[in-house]
């Protein structure tokens, strides 16, 4: 069981990045959030998303879902290599399990990208 | 706002009147009456330290313990550890560590802790002075314990490699496990009960002493947070049953050698018995130190605020693209530690979070033109983090920035810490910092009792064995 | 101001250099609420100056579905009243992270400058190399230089450093809702941009009341299923305005969201890629974000393909220009070549259509146009950081919700008649 997306329905809203932020920090801010957009591509419009995980860092882009393990190491010419453990410093997800209603990244997408496997 | 308007001279009589009126407490310990106060700690930040010297920072200023220093191996190897109590060495690159500080840094080490001092050696800083032929550890040679993951053959590495071994002669040192493991402290005195709690394994060692009485804690058992870089079985075998932190007496003074992490701040558990284990055997003659304001310029109103303002400028410049290397799969091998862009943050975060407070200051305390040179670093720190973006933009090389930029955020770390402890302390009523960290040296030999500790942001707060 | 807000206002004086700061008054907020609320009292108080100031909702960077909006409030140059322009995309929530809740700019700089807006720190920067660059390579330049993708900048192109009263300020690479010419407004003042970037904290008075209304809110909007219309052309269509929808669908790339809205009012199409390709493209600028409705409408009109309007509003946006203007007056001479429509820019005059009709931005008057119910609608909207366009798609949102929010957000009690006060203040 976890958490389950799709990049083509994804209109980088932001909605999961700031309800994963509420989550760790009680407050709205988007430091901590263990659920990112990616948006640093503005000019071409390339869109994903990345989730880190327990021992994966799933990387949900456009063309398909890539999950790599955390501190291994993949190809050197690839991005998201998770041997280099990005997001080092941010938790990884809990699927809200202190919360009644469940991730709150799923409650709060307004499209239906997020879901539970 | 009439505040500002009283001379320092004034404010400066005030506080020492308010510390001439408080006497030492006088507490039971150890069935004598002693003196007690706050220990005077030196954390080493030089050559070879990484980043985890920052959890000690935290952990000591969750305590109350504001009376820091912090010292790198230029300190280390002048006299700088005559005006300390404990030093701390936390995690990094032990060689270089050892080679940084040669055998006069450890002759000063040796004569610090056999007239009375306490080292604290957590993972590299618990390697340093253990018995070792190789090249400059064996300047040091303090304490007869051996390892138990050194290996002539490389075991079949499960996952990490760049962080699975270390090259030691012509063997290895090879790290069995990573992140969280159980230990179990031995209930031997000075400590009456045992506990079991975790406490977080980033390559420190696991030991055998031939004196049993000289282990505080074993590791136990493995959690469902521990990474397993060997195959299990080894890993039981390399660890488990083991000792995970020593104590050994030198001369006067003492040395606690921790395998684990046991400051790191989320594990307060492991804070609190290192915490505890300090104060015991810190030494009882007090470490002569000067009044903080002592030959030091004081800022405030719109120079303080101008400092602050220049400084946390850069802070943020940094912040924001550290922020964005975060997300990208950079690493470096800096000597034997692998460093990931997310270390970066680590820094710039322990100095963010201070921020506000250190804006609330009435006054800031510097040495000489310390507020030009933090402002300075800083913003040589942002330059460098631009440069490893841009260098990642045009698939460049950053290797050597990286090592430039690591070695700044220690230096900018250090700097600014120590003047926010410097000011933290002159505002602090020693009285009330005191009364915050009593309760250990109540306790009777043998006898673990209810302790309290509260630290200023409220993490540690109650261990009852 | 103790709940969402950064309890921070900024005074700059772009004539000597100063900048002052202040707290946020709780009782500014009780009198005003926020936003243009808010902006339009801190203009008042500086009008001597001709100041530009910036601001965002009280709801604005929360999870409140459609919670998006930052505010510029100015006199407009070309119509000489005091007008409110919507800043949408990443933009307002940006600035509502940055450690200001409220930016007052004054006067005019003897040099080209451009702010700096950070984590509370503000900085007043040379901006000789950023003169004469388009909006583009300003961005880029800016994004370069502070070694981050993700700030938001709001720039102006050839358009505002010479004065056209068409000049507009852009929002990164793309069109911004400014019609009232605040482009000519900041190349009066020399300032060439302002770059954003913030990484704050928003307490919440009442977290667990306030996040649990809004899920309530989000489930009520996706189960109306206001979100199935997703895009400019769907927007377009559902608010009674043309329909897009054959016109872009074949080169339409995906729908982008404006920060927390439910539908994504923006649609960015590939005019040099294959807009089907799912992998990052290598070409550098394969196309460009639709933002506004009204320039497409009207050059769908004057009879340009898709692509054709796409390359007219890039280089719109390029030069710092109105692109709806530019849509209307081409129409109005006939031009549909993008190489002809661009070289009209540099002498381009209104009057155009829809400028002075109101105090807020026409960009968002789609179907119903300009009358007393859109005007309280954008009124709320831009008081409480609402996407106008959203909101009025939004009928979950009533007033006296959000007002309930603003309540359980920040521990006050705002009521109807400090909203309808607050309304008449900025209308007057």
């Amino acid at each position: 069981m976890g958490i389950q997306i799709d990049a083509l329905k994804c209109i980088a809203c932001m909605a999961c990045e700031l309800a994963c932020g509420y989550h760790r920090d009680d407050a709205f801010a988007l430091l901590s959030s263990c659920i990112v957009p990616y948006r640093g591509r503005e000019k071409k419009n390339y869109v994903g998303v990345i989730l880190k995980e327990e021992d994966s860092l799933v990387a949900a882009r456009p063309e398909g879902v890539e999950i790599n393990r955390i501190g291994e190491e993949q190809d050197p010419e690839k991005e998201a290599d998770a041997s280099a453990k990005p997001m080092l410093l941010r938790e990884s997800c809990d699927l809200c399990d202190d919360v009644d209603e469940g991730p709150l990244c799923i409650t709060f997408c307004p499209t239906g990208a997020i879901s539970m496997a | 706002m009439g505040i500002f308007w009283l001379k320092i001279s004034e404010i400066k009589t005030q506080i020492r009147s308010n510390r001439a009126s408080q006497q030492p407490k006088k507490m039971e310990s150890r069935g004598q009456e002693t003196e007690f106060r706050i220990p005077k700690i030196g954390i080493y930040t030089g050559k070879g330290a990484s980043h985890s010297w920052l959890w000690f920072v935290e952990i000591f200023e969750r305590l109350g313990f504001y009376n820091l220093c912090f010292l790198t191996e230029f300190d280390l190897v002048s006299d700088s550890l005559e005006k300390v109590d404990v030093l701390a060495v936390s995690g990094g690159d032990t060689f270089a560590i050892a080679e940084a500080l040669g055998p006069q840094g450890a002759r000063q080490l040796k004569t610090f802790i056999t007239r009375g001092g306490l080292y604290l050696g957590s993972c590299a800083g618990a390697y340093l002075p253990l018995n070792s032929s190789k090249e400059h550890l064996n300047h040091f040679n303090f304490v007869p314990a051996k390892i138990t993951n050194l290996t002539k053959t490389l075991p079949e590495a499960h996952g990490m490699r760049e962080k699975f071994c270390t090259c030691y002669g012509c063997s290895f040192i090879f790290h069995a496990v990573r992140e969280a493991v159980e230990v179990t402290t031995s209930g031997l005195p000075p400590f009456g009960e045992s506990a079991t709690f975790t406490a977080p394994l980033y390559g420190g060692p696991p030991m055998t002493v031939t004196n049993p009485a000289s282990v505080m804690a074993t590791y136990t058992a493995f959690t469902d947070k521990t990474l397993f870089l060997v195959d299990r079985k080894l890993a039981e075998n390399t660890l488990l049953g083991n000792a995970a932190v020593i104590r050994e007496k030198m001369g006067h003074g003492h040395l606690h050698l921790y395998g684990p992490h046991f400051e790191h701040p989320h594990f307060s558990k492991a804070n609190l018995f290192l915490a505890d284990a300090m104060m015991w055997d810190m030494p009882h003659q007090t470490a002569q130190t000067a009044n903080p304001e002592d030959g030091m310029n004081i800022l405030s109103g719109s120079e303080k605020q101008r400092f602050i303002r220049d400084f946390k400028r850069e802070l943020s410049n940094s912040r924001i693209v550290a922020a964005g290397l975060e997300m990208l799969p950079l690493k470096w091998t800096i000597g034997s530690k692998v460093y990931e862009t997310g270390k970066i943050r680590v820094f710039l975060e322990a100095l963010w979070q201070r921020i506000r407070s250190f804006e609330k200051e009435r006054l800031i305390l510097v040495r000489a033109d310390q507020n030009d040179l933090l402002v300075q670093t800083a913003l040589h720190v942002t330059k460098s983090i631009r440069q490893i973006k841009k260098g990642w933009d045009q698939k460049a090389d950053t290797l050597k920035t990286a090592t430039l930029l690591f070695n700044l955020l220690n230096k900018t770390s250090a700097l600014f810490l120590e003047i926010y402890f410097r000011s933290k302390l002159f505002h602090t009523d020693s009285a009330e910092v005191g009364a915050r960290c009593i309760v250990p040296l109540l306790r009777r030999p043998g006898q673990f009792g209810k302790i309290e500790y509260e630290g200023s942001y409220g993490q540690i707060k109650k261990m009852v064995a | 101001m103790e709940y969402l807000a950064s309890d921070k206002i900024a005074i700059v004086d772009l004539n000597t250099g100063d900048i002052t700061e202040d707290e946020l008054d709780e009782d500014l907020v009780l009198d005003k609420i926020g936003g243009a609320g808010i902006t339009k009292h801190l203009y008042d108080q500086h009008a001597a100056d001709n100041p530009i100031v910036l601001g965002t909702g009280l709801l604005t960077g929360t999870l409140v579905p459609g919670s998006s909006l930052g505010i510029m409030t100015a006199k407009s140059p070309s119509t000489g009243k005091v007008s409110h322009v919507p800043l949408n995309l990443d933009a307002g929530i940006e600035l509502k992270y940055s450690g200001f809740d409220y930016i007052v700019i004054k006067g005019s700089a003897d040099k080209p400058v451009y702010l700096w807006i950070h984590d509370g720190i503000l900085d007043i920067n040379d901006a000789g190399d950023l003169w004469g660059k388009d909006t583009w390579a300003a961005t880029d330049h800016i994004r370069d230089e502070m070694g981050d993708d993700l700030i938001q900048v709001l720039s102006i192109g050839q358009a505002g450093e010479k004065a056209s009263d068409l000049a507009q300020i852009g929002i990164n690479y793309w069109q911004s809702a400014d019609r009232s010419g605040f482009g000519k407004l900041c190349g009066e003042k020399n300032l060439k941009l302002i770059a954003i970037r913030g990484m704050g904290l928003l307490e919440i008075s009442e977290p667990e009341a306030f996040v649990e209304d809004c899920a309530e809110l989000i489930a009520a909007i996706r189960s109306n299923n206001t979100t199935q219309k997703q895009g400019i052309a769907a927007v377009s269509t559902a608010l009674g305005e043309e329909d897009l929808g054959d016109w872009l669908a074949p080169l339409t790339h995906r729908h982008m969201a404006c920060f927390n809205t439910p539908v994504a009012t923006n649609t960015f199409i590939f005019t040099d890629e294959d807009p089907a390709l799912l992998e990052e493209t290598t070409v550098t600028e394969p196309g460009f974000l639709l933002t506004d409705i009204f320039p497409l409408v009207a050059l769908k009109k004057a009879g340009l393909s898709a692509k054709d309007a796409g390359l007219v509003l890039k280089a719109c946006a390029k030069y710092g220009i109105d692109g709806a203007a530019v849509a209307e007056l081409s129409a109005k001479s006939g031009l549909t070549s993008p190489e002809e429509i661009e070289k009209t820019f540099p002498d381009l005059k209104g009057p155009v259509e829809s400028a002075g009709k109101s105090v807020f931005s026409p960009w968002a008057a789609v179907g119903q146009g300009i009358n007393a119910d859109w005007e309280r609608q954008q009124a709320v909207a831009y008081i409480l950081g609402l996407h106008p366009i959203w909101y009025q798609m939004a009928t979950e949102l009533t007033e006296e919700k959000l007002l309930d929010l603003a309540g359980l957000g920040t521990e006050m009690e705002f009521t109807r008649e400090t909203l309808d006060e607050v309304i008449g203040d900025i209308l007057a």
